[in-house]
């Protein structure tokens, strides 16, 4: 809609949404959300600055020399995930709610055991949600074992989708370590005789701050389940649960550029460069999410140009039900993608992050099919844009 | 997959030996193409007679221009045999095209023929290279042995046993390949011999491969790509499905005649 808006009043697509940038924030939409924060413009310029944005006319006359019709698309969006405060999807009707739990169990050797209600299907939560323990309390990250999709094992939770296992599902990791670090600096004021509030934990020990004193981790692990010395009234143990709802979406935002040429024989289109600038807040894995986009993208761009499920008017059967017919997006139908980063932390939840596994998806296929329109001259063009339906909607724009 | 009993064979005689024994049997030969349909229940046959390691039906034969290539020969073994590339590049350009590294490891020229799916490769090249299919029994010549989809003049208890043609002075293949299973949505081969040109089209005909009489005329003026300029070929009897329509079909024909010639004159 924007960039139909902008080609239509003759003015740059990019300028046409800088103008529309919301930039006071908190800015409350006239339907639920309520965007938290956000900086859309540095997303633009780093998408812009990265795809050469400026030099695009130079290139679309290079490609002419060589036939093909080159042509570039920018999407800007924002996202509303990390679902979701129970009230809020409760209004909406709702059967549940999107809370998410964790349990952080201390073992007595000093190795932890996250339970998380997230469920890792390739997401990579046993390296993220290790990575926030081991940084919490100084200890190796193979200390760290996340439990996840056992219902024997695990306790009530809610899941992984809607961008919402690191939001959500580590924000409940999170206060269960609060917890548990709450415990912890009790035992280890009371084995070092000092005031709970100037204890810190550094390199997994247990400090007297200003003081030579400390306890190893593995040592107060030990002692919460000797339970011979703890302090008046304590439980022994070391493991606590939490369950947490967040106070709203997460709203990450970004900026994804598409160049393409297209084939005016054929129709065919090549994607000949991808930029993708987002605001994911804060990262605890920059490699973990740089997947999640790239996997993002792969999926968006096969909505935009190849995946389409075909029904039998007469009979009803699906005629697309095998990978004969159906088309997945592979390796050589997909560019290298420039993938970037910025930051405004999300002041929604303690780790200040925002969702990132669908994000790709959501920016790549207007992306495309503005850049597909811009290339041929036609806003015409319904997903997904196979090599016929491109053809025919160069046609059509070529005979008027 | 319903069992079914697997057979070996060590010669044409004894295929079609264990053939006629059979209950209700097929030959099999890369099985690139029976062994998914058997798979699915498609079909069912209760004997498999495998033709693949009969001697005399493999390898590739080269006598000045004359081309033989025994059935058995797999598609790999088409795209890196050098001295045919040196008489006839393009057929090894199309082989090395077919399918992906597995299939073209398994499948075979002669598998390939006598199923005749009408997206598959080989049956462009043999019908513009004006081929003959030989078998056990007689010689077919390519205008002859490509009957309709999936049809082909072959009888019940007859094997292929070589493809056989004259390398013409140019020939080229382009394809345009159907973006879900990469068989051809549109490929044409064109080759430019003695006798004149001869221009086949697969994946596009509603009965399967064919030749084009409008490209044929307007090449045999001029093998060149701008010869084609402005020319169109009917839709009227192309095949329109989830992926094409006959109209489209019918400009790729022309498109990929053009590049089919562009490569056969290098």
């Amino acid at each position: 809609m924007v960039e139909t808006a902008a080609r239509e009043l003759g003015v740059s697509p990019a300028e046409l949404r800088r103008k529309n940038f919301i930039r006071e924030f908190p800015y409350q939409t006239p339907v639920i959300m309520a965007y938290d924060a956000g900086d859309y413009e540095t997303s633009l310029e780093a998408a812009m600055k990265e795809a050469d944005y400026a030099g695009f006319e130079k290139r679309r006359e290079k490609a002419k020399k060589q036939g093909k019709l080159r042509g570039i698309g920018m999407s800007c969006y924002i996202e509303a995930c990390g679902i979701a405060p129970s009230a809020a999807v409760g209004s909406l009707g709702a059967g549940v709610g999107l809370w998410e739990s964790a349990e952080v169990r201390v073992n007595a050797v000093g190795t932890i055991e996250v339970l998380t209600g997230s469920h890792s299907h390739g997401q990579g939560h046993e390296t993220t949600f290790s990575q926030i323990v081991a940084d919490r309390f100084g200890v190796p990250i193979d200390s760290v074992s996340i439990v996840h999709g056992d219902t024997d094992k695990v306790q009530m939770g809610m899941g992984t989708y809607g961008s919402r296992s690191g939001a959500v599902g580590m924000s409940a990791v999170v206060k269960a370590l609060d917890k548990v670090e709450a415990k912890a600096k009790k035992i280890a004021a009371h084995l070092m005789e000092a005031d709970e509030g100037d204890i810190v934990i550094e390199n997994g020990e247990l400090k007297v701050a200003g003081t030579d004193k400390s306890v190893p981790w593995f040592q107060l692990a030990l002692a919460a389940y000797t339970a011979h010395n703890l302090p008046d009234g304590m439980e022994p143990g070391l493991k606590e649960g939490a369950f947490y709802d967040p106070t709203n979406f997460t709203f990450p935002a970004g900026c994804y550029i598409c160049e393409v040429e297209v084939d005016p024989d054929t129709g065919e289109t090549e994607i000949v460069q991808f930029v993708a600038a987002d605001d994911f807040g804060n990262i605890i894995n920059p490699m973990i999410v740089e997947g999640q986009v790239h996997g993002g993208i792969a999926q968006g761009i096969g909505q935009a140009l190849l995946e389409g499920a075909h029904y039998d008017p007469a009979s009803g059967q699906l005629l697309t039900a095998s990978y004969m017919d159906y088309t997945m997006p592979r390796a050589d139908d997909l560019p290298s993608f420039k993938v970037s980063t910025s930051n405004t932390p999300c002041p929604g939840n303690p780790l200040g992050i925002k969702g990132c596994g669908e994000a790709g998806a959501i920016g790549s296929p207007p992306a495309v099919i503005n850049a597909i329109t811009n290339a041929i001259g036609n806003n015409d063009l319904a997903m997904p844009a196979t090599a016929q339906k491109v053809w025919s909607a160069l046609k059509a724009a070529t005979k008027h | 997959m319903y069992s079914t009993n697997y057979h070996r064979a060590s010669s044409v005689a004894d295929a079609v030996k264990l053939l006629k024994k059979a209950d209700d049997g097929k030959f099999v030969s890369g099985g690139m193409t029976l062994i998914p349909a058997m798979k699915t229940r498609l079909a069912a046959p209760s004997d498999l007679v495998d033709l693949r390691h009969v001697p005399e039906l493999k390898g590739v034969k080269i006598s000045g221009k004359t081309v033989t290539i025994g059935a058995a020969t797999t598609h790999a073994e088409v795209a890196a045999n050098a001295k045919l590339a040196s008489v006839c590049p393009a057929i090894c350009n199309l082989a090395a095209h077919i399918g992906d590294p597995h299939v073209r490891h398994m499948g075979t020229i002669g598998g390939s023929v006598a199923n005749n799916d009408p997206a598959a490769d080989y049956p462009a090249a043999l019908l513009a290279l004006g081929a003959t299919i030989v078998t056990n029994k007689r010689e077919i010549a390519a205008d002859k042995f490509f009957t309709g989809l999936f049809e082909t003049a072959l009888k019940d208890d007859e094997v292929i046993t070589a493809v056989t043609f004259t390398a013409p002075a140019k020939c080229g293949y382009a394809k345009f390949p159907n973006p879900a299973s990469r068989y051809a949505m549109t490929g044409v081969f064109v080759a430019k011999a003695k006798d004149g040109v001869r221009v086949a089209v697969t994946g596009a005909g509603e009965d399967g491969v064919f030749r084009s009489k409008e490209i044929e005329a307007a090449l045999s003026k001029k093998f060149d790509a701008s010869a084609l300029e402005g020319v169109s070929v009917s839709a009227g009897t192309l095949m329109s499905d989830i992926h094409a329509n006959a109209e489209y079909r019918a400009n790729l024909v022309v498109v990929m005649a053009k590049r089919a010639v562009a490569s056969a004159n290098g």
